[in-house]
């Protein structure tokens, strides 16, 4: 047990490592000067010897690992470097921002549960069927729309044409409604495809034909037998959809200026503001990494196998 | 059962095909045909609802968005068939590699794609495009970060369940060196799902692309890139929604065609490249 919770503990840190070093490397390599970037306001000229006595400040003529090792100090201290743009502290616009991503995220995948699990298990219920087949050409042809035109077109009948919601998201708790509309229905079509996967491969199991054999109806098969075996698969579901979502709040998030972690990225990368760009990366790559791990901790619980040879 | 579900993929892929061959004439062939201009603003006729000279109307600048749409085909063909061969080519021999000679080799390759897998993917896109600047080819190399992972992975697994076949272990026997056991019996049997698995993603690198585009990065003016052309039309959603709607309707439709194509490929393979 200990063992095996050392194991994964080394795992993780090498991937925490793995992923700061990627995110470091990524701005390192990125133009410009930090220290001509701290040092110019207002179009002001910077003395050479002053840029020269910023750069030893910041470590910059020392070797790159060493400059990883600094920042990784100082990210564990929850330092990120200030944004180049409005020169606040990059984690403290970060956590600022942050709650409106998660309370996007999180009503957006209460929404695709509630809508997507029981579709998914009434097409894989009834496979083939009038049903089945009307759902599988809406989201086939829903996944080939991207969020970007949603967005637009809900925008347009919604807000400019209905007049029923705000075009701007962030003045009022109605502006959430559209983004998690847009999040929620993209993803939607995709899960609803999983969900009817997962559950039509475990109606392919052996234990089904005893059941049936028993006399036991359909409908009882899926809801007592069935649907508590697809837990697990839907529980690491949505383990990756959340990160599907984070990803597609960036682009939803600036269209509606809902004021979340991902309008504030795509805000700094019009600006050029590559500490905020790294803060920005470090900080979803690391939450990702921790719902992940989160899911798989959550095994324990729900599988009763995994319990067993743990203990 | 089995067998009209064959039939019936077949045809998908034929019909498929047919679409497709439609859609490159059209993005090759369609620029040197349309009736105007699509680069040079025409300030008198801005922003003109669809009619029988602009079929599509005409947007801030007074250009035809039907000969836009069709002058933009051509980049989002191309920018998406790079990714995915650049991450099928590289993907493929990296995990065959890394499968193929296992030890410390494939130890570091299966990390470092672990490593990049932990990054939720759109989000690392936009943060390398977002450092690298905008413009088409570091939108190009931002994908292929995100892309080749599954490529990779794919093929190491395939590779590292091909090693231990009898008909491998009978070539071994029989004398075959390593390198001709790689390209005669391993390689072949490794691409073609990797090839399913690229053809059911280009779809999907479309939509990412225009995605990035949208956000600003990726193609930039004067390309009549969709997303690009989308983003800049949000200003005049209010007058002239038929820009957007347009732009839109021409990458859903080019993005169902290639996913078409990849189910029906897959369908008729019968390869169930899942892992």
């Amino acid at each position: 047990m200990i063992k095996r919770l050392m194991h994964s503990l080394v795992q993780t840190l090498i991937l925490v490592i793995g992923i700061t070093f990627l995110s470091f490397t990524l701005s390192y390599l990125s133009p410009g000067d930090p220290a001509e970037q701290m040092l110019k306001k207002g179009g002001m000229m910077v003395s050479e010897e002053a840029l020269q006595k910023k750069r030893e400040e910041l470590g910059l003529d020392k070797p790159m690992l060493i400059q990883y090792g600094i920042w990784l100090k100082n990210l564990v201290k929850g330092d990120l470097g200030n944004s180049y743009k409005s020169r606040k502290a990059v984690a403290g616009e970060l956590a600022r921002t942050l709650p409106n991503t998660a309370a996007l995220a999180g009503l957006s995948m209460l929404l695709v549960i509630v809508i997507a699990t029981p579709v998914g298990i009434l097409c894989a219920h009834d496979q083939n069927g009038v049903f089945d087949n009307i759902w599988r050409a809406v989201t086939y042809l829903f996944s080939s729309l991207p969020s970007f035109f949603v967005s637009l077109l809900f925008m347009y009948i919604f807000a400019l044409r209905l007049k029923w919601l705000p075009v701007i998201g962030s003045n009022s708790w109605k502006g959430i409604i559209m983004p998690a509309l847009v999040l929620s229905l993209t993803l939607s079509s995709w899960y609803i495809r999983q969900v009817r996967a997962i559950v039509l491969r475990e109606m392919e199991r052996g234990y089904l034909d005893g059941l049936r054999s028993r006399g036991i109806p359909q409908r009882r098969i899926l809801f007592r037998h069935v649907l508590k075996n697809c837990m697990l698969p839907l529980v690491t579901l949505f383990g990756i959809s959340l990160g599907n979502m984070m990803g597609g709040a960036t682009i939803v998030e600036s269209i509606f200026s809902w004021p979340g972690v991902g309008k504030l990225a795509v805000d700094s990368i019009t600006a050029r503001d590559y500490p905020m760009i790294q803060g920005y990366v470090v900080w979803m790559a690391l939450i990702f990494l921790v719902i992940n791990f989160l899911v798989d901790w959550s095994y324990r619980f729900l599988d009763p196998r995994v319990r067993r040879e743990a203990a | 059962m089995k067998k009209k579900n064959k039939r019936k993929a077949r045809r998908w892929l034929i019909f498929s095909l047919a679409l497709l061959a439609v859609l490159f004439a059209v993005a090759f062939i369609g620029p040197s045909l349309i009736p105007h201009q699509p680069f040079k603003p025409n300030m008198r006729n801005a922003l003109q609802p669809p009619s029988a000279e602009y079929l599509f109307g005409t947007d801030n600048l007074g250009r035809c968005v039907f000969c836009r749409v069709i002058a933009g085909a051509s980049t989002s063909l191309f920018s998406a068939l790079a990714v995915v061969g650049i991450v099928f080519a590289a993907g493929t021999v990296l995990g065959v590699a890394a499968g193929f000679t296992g030890g410390v080799l494939d130890h570091i390759i299966m990390k470092i794609s672990l490593i990049f897998q932990a990054f939720p993917s759109f989000i690392l896109a936009v943060a390398v495009a977002g450092i690298l600047g905008n413009g088409l080819k570091n939108g190009i190399i931002s994908l292929c970060a995100v892309y080749w992972v599954t490529y990779c992975r794919l093929a190491r697994s395939l590779t590292v369940s091909l090693r231990d076949m009898p008909y491998i272990r009978a070539a071994r026997i029989c004398g075959a060196g390593k390198i001709s056991i790689l390209f005669k019996y391993v390689l072949p049997n490794v691409v073609a799902p990797v090839l399913v698995t690229a053809a059911l993603d280009v779809g999907s690198v479309i939509l990412s692309m225009a995605g990035l585009s949208f956000l600003g990065l990726g193609a930039v003016r004067p390309t009549a890139e969709w997303g690009a052309v989308m983003s800049e039309a949000k200003d005049y959603l209010q007058t002239a929604p038929w820009i957007i709607v347009f732009n839109g309707a021409a990458l859903f439709v080019v993005v169902t065609i290639f996913n078409l194509f990849g189910d029906s490929l897959r369908d008729v393979l019968d390869t169930n490249a899942e892992i």
